[in-house]
């Protein structure tokens, strides 16, 4: 699936403006067809499939080779807990009508607000690192060396998104991304073990290995991304979504997250069942092997072309939305969503991003490593803005009677507990791993 | 609805607006001996409440002001102080002093009433500092990142807020740093309009406007109002007249109107609607939920409705979707100052008139006088002397943007007459509507609020 795509409906009423003169009404009723559908997929699903982005395909795809099936357990935890978050997200956004970065800044100090705001910036960071990997990744299997395509990619991404063209790339980066839709029919046709996949899903288990918890880190890391809890509120807000539509709001982000998660635990299935060695994912092209029932031979192909397009179009959204947070906590942002060219904190930003983020996926390392690294960095953040929103859907003075409930109370506290324990251990292992001791 | 954002225009009104206010000495950070006694309110959360005889019987939470906007400059009423495990509530005539780094009572007895919040009060820690207001002076929306207070004729009152960057730092950095007010982005309370306690807090209570929000331009009002959280969106639009409301409606983006009318009351939302121009109505009611613009559709006055439905059946992107039904209509037989009558009577539309159509019995266009024409006749004299060249353009309904921008170009007019197949005129589409279509889209760069 795609990347975030805050600009999408937004985007859309502006385009009606410029197809208006040159498109006859015949194609013009297309896009509005488009528009709608878009709008009706809802903030819920656009944010949840926000996780199946180049890190997450990665991190999915080295699960499904690592450990077969054993992780679609852990996956099924992680999908209750991201049902939680979302739905408490978006019920912030209904019922304050502000986005999650006001609302923390409103109820909080203005130190616990930096401290949340730091953790904001360094999991982006690493969301961006991770995009930038995943184009070399994919340019990586037309034949093209990360040292050509990552500066490239760069400068044609801070370009476009700068003059202002950015608006027709995305569509070309969402529609190659769309790739990515082929995993659950990959996963059918490479008959996997139906009996095993099921009993692997609903058996309670873990494997007791430093190498799990990692990788069970980065897949709550990269499936419960910080980046998804702000754009949903926000964007919930911004739709004019206040409590009286808040039921059908709560059916879109419930049925979004479920949505995501089972193409997730699809790319699982179906690389588990194509790769037989159980190994860490190596490279891109090993990870392609997964679409082999689909496309055959053009298997590195149609995966080059889902990666690049989910990896250029989040490249583009994660620092803007980053320098975005930034720049309103500065109070400058007022000038951003005017004149983007007359906005220096907001484009400063945005390029200081961009460059750390190519800088990071240009050193020598492997990609796919390097990929999953970001989502290990994004899972030990995650569970302390899932806090913030924890401790904010939990306050009566903010939400009235839409405040938690004893019950969703502790479901929702021992989610984030739990979250916050793995991601606790997966911290201590890799500071003990630097040191030599495991 | 098109973007209609006049930079031109918008430019030179706030400039006009903001010598004005340059000119006026009587604010009061202005002054320098209240500068130099400024207290900062982010200082001095936290500090040390002391008695007497100075010893220190709890901390200062919060300070309480008198929010009903009787006064410019809202004075403190009280004090919460955090003694032992509980919040109490200290009247302002407890208070003997208030310093940089420590508030000291009259009294060493302190009567410890647990605090509650009263109606007409509010907490400035809590519900203001960080909260979004409008600086009316700079035409935008603010969080303070701290607020000023200074003793005035013996009541510690608000006197302005900082908008900084460094007084948010200073409040990020260590203790002894708080109490220092930096001053540097000083903005005088009488500038700023507050709103009430902001979003969640169940009880919305309303500020008093501030009259200079009537000076505002439509455009600048609109910016506002797309800048603003729900809550305090909402206080804006009921504090400014529902006629400069609907005005500012027009001038919004068409997504950020969008999310205004589908979050509003229907209500309130359907009597912003009766009050816009019909075809700006009619755009905005067009991106709405199918349900949503039902509903408003039928709370509409039984005149705005049927002019707007007339518009929503057309196709937006032809001319009679682009044109207003805003139009006066007169027969040859009337005279010029009749005419002149009836202009006056639409002084509410007068922007989006420059002509009026002469008509013959059967409602069939005749002519379509210019108001530079009418200017000119004498008064006593019919419209009927006024027909003549040059003679009316007019466009059918199902004319495109391209095919309308064409006309325009060719007859170099502010405006053409949409005609039916009879020759009746039907609206009338203006110059500046089909330049909004025409505008490419670039340089306006969208994003979701993240943080506002």
């Amino acid at each position: 699936m795609t990347t975030p795509k805050p600009t999408a409906e937004t985007a859309g009423a502006a385009d009606q403006a410029a197809d208006q003169v040159a498109a006859p009404p015949g194609r013009r009723r297309w896009w509005r067809i488009l528009v709608i559908a878009l709008a009706f997929a809802g903030p819920g699903l656009i944010a949840a499939n926000a996780g199946n982005d180049a890190g997450g395909i990665a991190t999915y795809a080295s699960a499904g080779a690592q450990f077969g099936y054993r992780t679609l357990f852990v996956m099924l935890l992680v999908t209750v807990a991201l049902v939680v978050v979302q739905e408490m997200c978006a019920r912030l956004g209904a019922y304050t009508g502000e986005g999650l970065g006001s609302l923390i800044r409103e109820q909080f100090s203005i130190r616990v607000t930096a401290f949340a705001l730091l953790a904001f910036v360094i999991a982006n960071l690493g969301l961006v690192v991770s995009e930038f990997a995943g184009i070399a990744a994919a340019l990586n299997l037309v034949g093209v060396s990360r040292y050509v395509s990552i500066p490239i990619a760069a400068v044609a991404i801070w370009a476009l998104v700068v003059f202002g063209s950015y608006r027709y790339a995305e569509r070309l980066f969402l529609i190659l991304s769309l790739a990515f839709l082929s995993y659950p029919v990959a996963a059918v046709l490479a008959r996997p073990n139906v009996s095993e996949v099921v009993s692997q899903t609903v058996w309670p288990h873990l494997v007791p290995s430093r190498d799990f918890l990692l990788l069970a880190v980065a897949l709550i890391g990269t499936t419960i991304t910080p980046y998804m809890q702000f754009y949903i509120a926000g964007a919930v807000a911004d739709k004019g979504i206040g409590p009286a539509e808040y039921q059908a709001e709560r059916i879109d982000t419930i049925g979004g997250a479920i949505f995501a998660d089972l193409i997730s635990m699809f790319i699982i299935i179906a690389t588990a069942a194509a790769i037989h060695v159980r190994a860490p994912l190596e490279s891109a092209a090993q990870a392609a092997h997964a679409l082999k029932p689909v496309a055959g031979r053009f298997a590195e192909q149609l995966f080059a072309f889902g990666l690049l397009g989910a990896s250029a179009l989040a490249a583009a959204v994660v620092p803007l939305s980053t320098a975005y947070a930034i720049s309103e906590a500065a109070g400058a942002e007022r000038s951003v969503g005017r004149r983007f060219r007359e906005a220096p904190l907001f484009l400063g930003l945005f390029t200081g991003q961009i460059i750390l983020g190519a800088s990071v996926a240009l050193i020598p390392g492997n990609l796919i490593q390097l990929l999953i690294n970001a989502q290990l960095l994004n899972g030990i953040i995650t569970p302390i803005l899932l806090t913030y929103v924890l401790v904010l859907a939990n306050r009566k003075r903010l939400l009235g009677d839409a405040a938690n409930g004893p019950v969703y109370r502790v479901v929702a506290t021992a989610c984030v507990v739990v979250v916050a324990i793995m991601a606790a251990a997966a911290l201590a292992a890799t500071v003990l791993g630097w040191f030599g001791i495991s | 609805m098109a973007d209609r954002r006049v930079s031109l225009s918008l430019a030179s009104v706030p400039r006009a607006v903001r010598q004005r206010y340059e000119q006026r000495s009587d604010r009061l950070t202005r002054t320098r001996s209240v500068r130099d006694a400024l207290l900062s309110l982010a200082g001095l959360a936290g500090r040390p409440v002391l008695n007497q005889a100075g010893e220190q019987i709890g901390r200062l939470v919060d300070l309480v002001a008198r929010w009903d906007g009787q006064e410019v400059y809202p004075p403190v009423t009280g004090l919460v102080v955090q003694v032992g495990g509980r919040r109490a509530w200290v009247p302002f005539e407890a208070v003997d002093h208030v310093g940089r780094d420590s508030v000291r009572l009259r009294s060493a007895r302190l009567d410890l009433r647990e605090f509650t919040e009263r109606p007409g009060e509010v907490l400035l820690a809590a519900d203001v500092l960080d909260h979004q207001l409008v600086d009316i002076e700079g035409v935008r929306v603010v969080r303070p990142s701290d607020l000023y207070l200074t003793p005035v004729e013996g009541r510690l009152r608000l006197v302005g807020m900082d908008t900084g960057f460094g007084a948010l730092a200073r409040r990020l950095g260590p203790a002894r740093w708080r109490s220092r007010a930096t001053a540097e982005q000083v903005i005088d309370w009488s500038d700023v309009q507050a709103f009430g306690t902001g979003a969640g807090s169940g009880a919305v209570q309303l500020a008093a406007p501030r009259g200079e929000l009537r000076r505002l331009h439509p455009a600048e009002l609109a910016d506002l109002l797309e800048d603003l959280g729900r809550a305090e969106r909402k206080e804006l639009l009921d504090l400014v007249s529902p006629e400069a409301a609907a005005d500012a409606l027009e001038e919004m983006r068409a997504d950020e109107l969008e999310e205004l009318l589908s979050e509003s009351d229907p209500g309130e939302a359907a009597r912003l609607i009766a009050r816009m121009e019909p075809d700006e109505a009619a755009d905005a009611l067009r991106d709405l939920r199918e349900e949503r613009r039902a509903d408003l559709l039928a709370r509409l006055p039984r005149q705005a409705r049927s002019a707007v439905e007339v518009l929503l059946a057309q196709d937006e992107n032809t001319a009679g979707g682009l044109m207003t039904t805003t139009m006066i209509r007169v027969t040859a037989e009337q005279t010029v100052a009749q005419v002149r009558d009836l202009l006056a009577a639409q002084v509410a539309h007068i922007a989006d008139i420059d002509s009026i159509v002469v008509v013959d019995e059967d409602g069939r266009l005749l002519d379509d006088v210019t108001l530079g024409e009418l200017l000119l006749a004498e008064p006593g004299t019919t419209v009927g002397d006024l027909v003549g060249p040059p003679w009316p353009v007019t466009v059918p309904p199902g004319a495109s943007v391209a095919e309308i921008a064409a006309r325009f170009g060719e007859s170099r007019r502010l405006s053409v007459v949409v005609v039916d197949e009879e020759e009746r005129p039907v609206g009338r589409i203006l110059a500046d509507d089909v330049l909004d279509m025409l505008r490419p889209p670039r340089g306006k760069f969208h994003f979701p609020r993240v943080l506002s």
